[in-house]
């Protein structure tokens, strides 16, 4: 490594050998026994001069160089160092030397030993290059511990004001655990010397506890000076340090109440000097993790959300048990739908969703805290119940002259920290609160004012309100009124455009201009508008009573949107050119009124009272127009009405009213009447009094100048049915091969309908045979005839067998269906010529075969006695 | 002990107790003053009617304390829960107390179990809970009243506490959570081994107190069925 050049301090030796070269083998020989003579001498020399001469720096401004000493130099040989660095220098000392660190390049440097003069002076030729760069030790300032955190702290000095330049220092620490050292943490740690001394700290957090361990701690160094080009090693390790925990007596387990990370890893450790015997998370047992002395830990990884109460982990022994509890959470996530708003432009409402749930509750519990950025101030948020997913909220009150907010909502609780953000302009997010103490005031039958308190300071802003309006039976009207706001006070509106005397609800909601939100409805508040006179006079009709001496003057009572108020009376008057009759004060329930008349010809007028005045008169002409080319005619409604129809008559001046009644009533019969414009020829006529199966009259009366005249007259169906009973009917005649029946008219109101037909079965049949055998008109030998003459009241049925029982029966129809069956049983009489020439035929037959064998018998005895004259 | 809801076994303990003393009821035909026999048989009646409630007020508690103070074998020691009055006795000295001993241990201790109660009902981190605690609160401050009210009726002047003796509930960071937990359990033991022990004492009360000549007539009759 070192270029080292010997100088003999005595006389070369040489001549010695020339002479021993001549001789041959022996000279050989000598020569050989001469160069090892040499070489031992050589060697002896090395070994007499100072050599290996090693320098190293710690600093690198002092080399600290040292050499080999001479062999046989005593224990306090002194040297004298010279060497060049722009002067000779000369140092004596005993064994190293010092030296200042020299300039880049090669540098003689002479040892030579004094006091020996045995030894020789040796050279060395010294480069920086052949120095080596070991730091000193770093010393350990301090080394403490965060129990709480289980963080151990490391604080050391650098001693850069030692070091001439800036440069890059890497530290190695090493952390040991228990008392067999095992290796838990190996780290390096950059930093830079900067010509100062520096203080340097390292924390580092165990997955253990601290206390459940004894904890030791080292440092070394490298420093990498750029501008030195020696060999640059680590330093040595520092004494270790270490750092436990000083056990009381009790027994106690590590981490007490800790808060982590759902999903992370935890050692918990029980300090005892006591046998554990199990370890047990929750319900579940986990193998014990030994350490010093009877000291045991557990791993548990991938913790799971914690119960309210927080993760149990219990460590027993013998005779006791131990534990601690853990609360496995999340930090806070981000407040999500942040939302700030006024009621009142007094004090702002700031609502969130807390998001995910952070499992830890109680004291862990997530605390919020708002603050505003332009004011600096601040409100804050502590739920100690189990947190959920509803809405959270924070007050915050409002300073004069801002609008402009910068609300920042910061989360915390002990595994972190989240926010959210909020800029808002307040006078824009205004939800005004309910509406309240509403009232009403009268301006007219037709208008109010309504009132309601509204508290807020709205001075600066516009209001914007919906009044809703609901009638009954009537779709709800919503009408906006838009006023200046006020400081806490009470809002008019009028409302007009309305009915007298109707309920009316009204209900009210308010916003701001610009629009964010309606308030909620305002209480209903109903309110009666006031009377007002009957717009119209009611509907009028009259009728002659059957003696043609009295009119009946009927009305009906006026629409609540017409009376305008109650109704509280009638006045009646008939006028004629000459006179005037009048009913006053008829009271409200009483619709008709009879008045004796002496002639046809008067103006009737009808008025309805309120309490606040009279309608206008409704007249009607008494006079009924006669009409001599009247038909009677037949109309079938639609089930729920009967239309009915009449051709134009331009005569008709007035109106057309149709009156109908019920057929089956008695003269002067009304049920009601209808008005139709003259310029009308149908309407539907509808009535809830209408049934099914039951005949009306209608009459279609065109109103004149002078009166009116009945045009049409109908009767009717709104719908017909089947008849309710079967006609009546009787044989009036029987002979051998015929029958006579005769039935009667079904009463109108069983017959339902218009009669359309008779059907009429007949057949041969028994009373008991027969009469459970239903009649139907596909058998063969049931014959039917169909009588469609409705005015035909009798049928001969012939061709029928005589001396037979035969099976009639008669039934009716209407449009509506058939009606039910009405039978009888008939026999027909015997037929008396068959019954002679039954007798006489065999009678005969019997006379003529006794003629004939009387012949017979009377020739055979004639022919017998002449053969036996002939014989004799 | 076994505090879970819903047990079976203290349910038929009850019936049992109850049928067992059925023929000490006192005669319902009594004229004149009742004495304290009413009181004491209300006392008596709202002790059993609280063993119920703990009952259910135990298991959802422990439930919220969750495993191992859920489970049915767990049997702690006894750590931090020193201050909390101690139901056991041996049983002859329980023998040898007299009636205002025996009524003055027993509102001594509710008054210093509801302290604590109330403390718990503090801590409770669910509304739920709290609510149930609550509740619970207000039936043994009825009990206190009773037994007050027996005391009264038996002329024995009611316990003064001392002065600075007032239980506190005192929870902090010198009390860890599993050691708080360790007191609320043994806070729910004593309750029931109280109300178990206080159950006995009403009912030798109540039958001490009946006069002896209905007790030996109730006594046959009930022999007779």
């Amino acid at each position: 490594m070192m270029d080292i050049s010997l100088c003999l301090k005595r006389p070369s030796r040489m001549g010695d050998s020339k002479r021993m070269r001549m001789t041959s083998n022996f000279q050989w020989l000598l020569l050989t026994v001469l160069l090892l003579y040499l070489m031992n001498q050589v060697n002896s020399q090395k070994r007499r001069t100072p050599r290996d001469l090693k320098c190293i720096t710690n600093n690198l401004q002092v080399w600290d160089c040292s050499w080999r000493a001479p062999s046989g130099a005593g224990h306090g040989a002194a040297y004298e160092v010279c060497f060049e660095n722009g002067s000779h220098s000369c140092y004596r000392l005993e064994k190293n030397v010092k030296i200042p660190a020299l300039l880049p390049g090669d540098h003689e440097i002479t040892i030579n030993p004094l006091h020996d003069f045995g030894s020789f002076i040796s050279k060395f030729t010294l480069n920086e290059k052949n120095v080596s760069f070991i730091p000193d030790v770093p010393e350990i300032l301090d080394l403490s511990a965060d129990f709480s955190t289980s963080t151990l702290h490391l604080k050391w000095n650098d001693k850069g004001s030692v070091f001439p330049h800036h440069s890059d220092v890497i530290w190695e620490i090493k952390v040991l655990r228990k008392k067999n050292m095992e290796i838990v943490k190996l780290v390096t740690h950059n930093t830079t010397l900067n010509g100062r001394d520096t203080i340097h700290h390292w924390s580092w957090t165990s997955d253990m506890p601290l206390e459940c361990a004894t904890h030791y701690v080292g440092i070394r160094c490298y420093i990498d000076d750029p501008q030195f080009s020696g060999r640059k090693e680590w330093s040595d390790w520092s004494p270790l340090k270490n750092i436990s925990w000083s056990p009381d007596s009790q027994t106690k387990v590590f981490p007490q109440d800790r808060v982590l990370l759902v999903g992370s890893d935890i050692t918990v450790c029980c300090v005892t000097q006591e046998e554990v015997l199990s370890a047990q998370i929750g319900s579940t047992y986990c193998p014990l993790i030994h350490l010093d002395g009877k000291n045991v830990a557990i791993k548990i990884r991938n913790i799971s959300a914690s119960e309210s109460s927080g993760t149990n982990v219990v460590f027993s022994v013998e005779d006791n048990m131990f534990g601690t509890v853990i609360f496995a959470g999340y930090p806070p996530d981000i407040p999500q739908k942040l939302n700030c708003e006024t009621y009142d432009l007094k004090e702002i409402i700031c609502t969130w969703n807390p998001g995910r749930p952070t499992f830890l509750v109680g004291p862990r519990n997530t605390s919020y805290t708002l603050f505003e950025s332009f004011s600096g101030k601040y409100v804050r948020f502590k739920r100690v119940e189990l947190p959920t997913n509803e809405s959270y909220q924070l007050f915050f009150q409002m300073l004069p002259n801002q609008e402009i907010y910068n609300f920042t909502l910061n989360a915390r609780n002990p595994l972190g920290q989240s926010e959210s953000t909020l800029l808002v302009n307040i006078t824009e997010k205004v939800h005004p609160h309910i509406p309240t103490s509403i009232k009403v005031k009268d301006i007219s039958s037709t208008a109010v004012t309504l009132s309601w308190h509204l508290p807020g300071s709205f001075a600066k802003i516009k209001l914007l309100c919906q009044i809703e309006i609901n009638k009954t039976n009537s779709v709800h009207e919503l009408r906006n009124v838009t006023m200046k706001g006020i400081e806490n006070s009470s809002y008019l509106a009028a409302v007009d455009k309305l009915n007298p005397y109707t309920i009316y609800t009204f209900r009210i909601r308010c916003c701001t201009d610009p629009f964010w939100k309606w308030s909620k409805w305002s209480n209903e508040k109903q309110y009666l508008t006031t009377e007002a006179i009957p717009s119209k006079g009611p509907d009028t009709w009259r009728e002659w009573s059957s003696d043609g001496k009295n009119l009946i003057i009927y009305w009906k009572p006026l629409p609540i949107n017409e009376a305008n108020g109650k109704i509280l009376s009638y006045n009646v008057s008939c006028s004629s050119d000459e006179e005037t009759q009048s009913l006053s004060e008829i009271p409200d329930p009483q619709h008709k009124a009879e008045i004796q008349l002496d002639k046809s010809d008067y103006i009737i007028s009808v008025v309805a009272k309120n309490s606040v005045g009279s309608s206008p008169p409704s007249k009607i002409a008494s006079m009924e127009i006669p009409n001599d080319d009247l038909k009677i005619e037949q109309a079938v409604g639609m089930g729920n009405g009967i239309l009915l129809t009449w051709n134009y008559d331009p005569n008709v001046t007035c109106d057309y009213v149709i009156k109908w009644c019920n057929s089956s009533r008695s003269e002067p019969c009304l049920m009601d009447w209808k008005k139709v414009p003259s310029n009308s020829t149908e309407t539907v006529i509808e009535s809830d009094q209408f049934r099914p199966g039951v005949r009306y009259n209608f009459f279609v009366y065109g109103c004149r100048n002078q009166g009116y005249q009945l045009l049409r007259s109908i009767i009717g169906y709104v719908e017909e049915l089947a008849p309710v009973v079967a006609p009546n009917f009787t044989v009036e005649d029987t002979s051998a091969d015929s029958i006579l029946v005769k039935w009667e008219e079904i009463p109108v109101e069983e017959l339902r309908g218009f009669l359309r037909g008779y059907l009429f079965y007949f057949e041969k049949g028994e009373r008991d045979t027969s009469k459970m055998r239903v009649l139907e008109s596909g058998r063969s030998d049931i014959k039917v005839k169909n009588i469609t003459d409705i005015s035909q009241k009798t049928l001969r049925i012939a061709d029928l067998q005589g001396k037979t029982s035969y099976h009639l029966v008669l039934r009716a129809y209407t449009d509506g269906g058939m009606g039910p069956e009405k039978s009888m049983f008939v026999v027909t009489k015997e037929n008396s010529v068959a019954l002679i020439i039954a007798i006489l035929i065999p009678v005969a037959v019997a006379v003529i075969v006794g003629v004939v064998t009387s012949i017979l018998c009377y020739r055979k005895r004639e022919w017998e006695t002449a053969l036996l004259k002939h014989w004799k | 002990m076994d505090l879970r809801a819903g047990d079976s076994w203290g349910m038929l303990a009850c019936l049992c107790t109850v049928l067992w003393h059925l023929p000490a009821v006192p005669a319902l035909n009594r004229t004149g003053d009742p004495g304290p026999g009413p009181s004491i048989q209300k006392t008596y009646d709202l002790t059993r009617y609280l063993e119920h409630q703990l009952r259910s007020l135990a298991g959802t508690y422990l439930n919220y304390l969750g495993p191992p103070f859920n489970e049915p074998d767990f049997n702690p020691p006894r750590l931090g829960a020193e201050t909390l009055p101690r139901a056991t006795v041996d049983l002859e000295v329980w023998r040898s107390l007299n009636d205002r001993l025996r009524l003055t241990q027993n509102y001594e201790a509710y008054s210093h179990l509801l302290c604590y109660l109330r403390g718990l009902n503090r801590q409770a981190a669910t509304a739920e809970l709290r609510r149930s605690l609550a509740h619970f609160c207000t039936s043994l401050q009825g009990l206190l009243g009773s037994i007050a009210g027996v005391m009264a009726a038996l002329g024995y002047p009611l316990p003064q506490p001392l002065p600075g003796t007032e239980p506190t509930w005192t929870p902090g960071p010198a009390h860890s959570d599993f050691l708080q937990k360790m007191d609320d359990f043994w806070l729910l033991k004593e309750l029931q081994t109280w109300l178990w022990r206080s159950a006995k004492d009403f009912n030798r009360l109540k039958k001490k107190m009946q006069p002896p000549a209905a007790a030996v007539t109730l006594h046959l009759e009930a022999h007779g069925f």
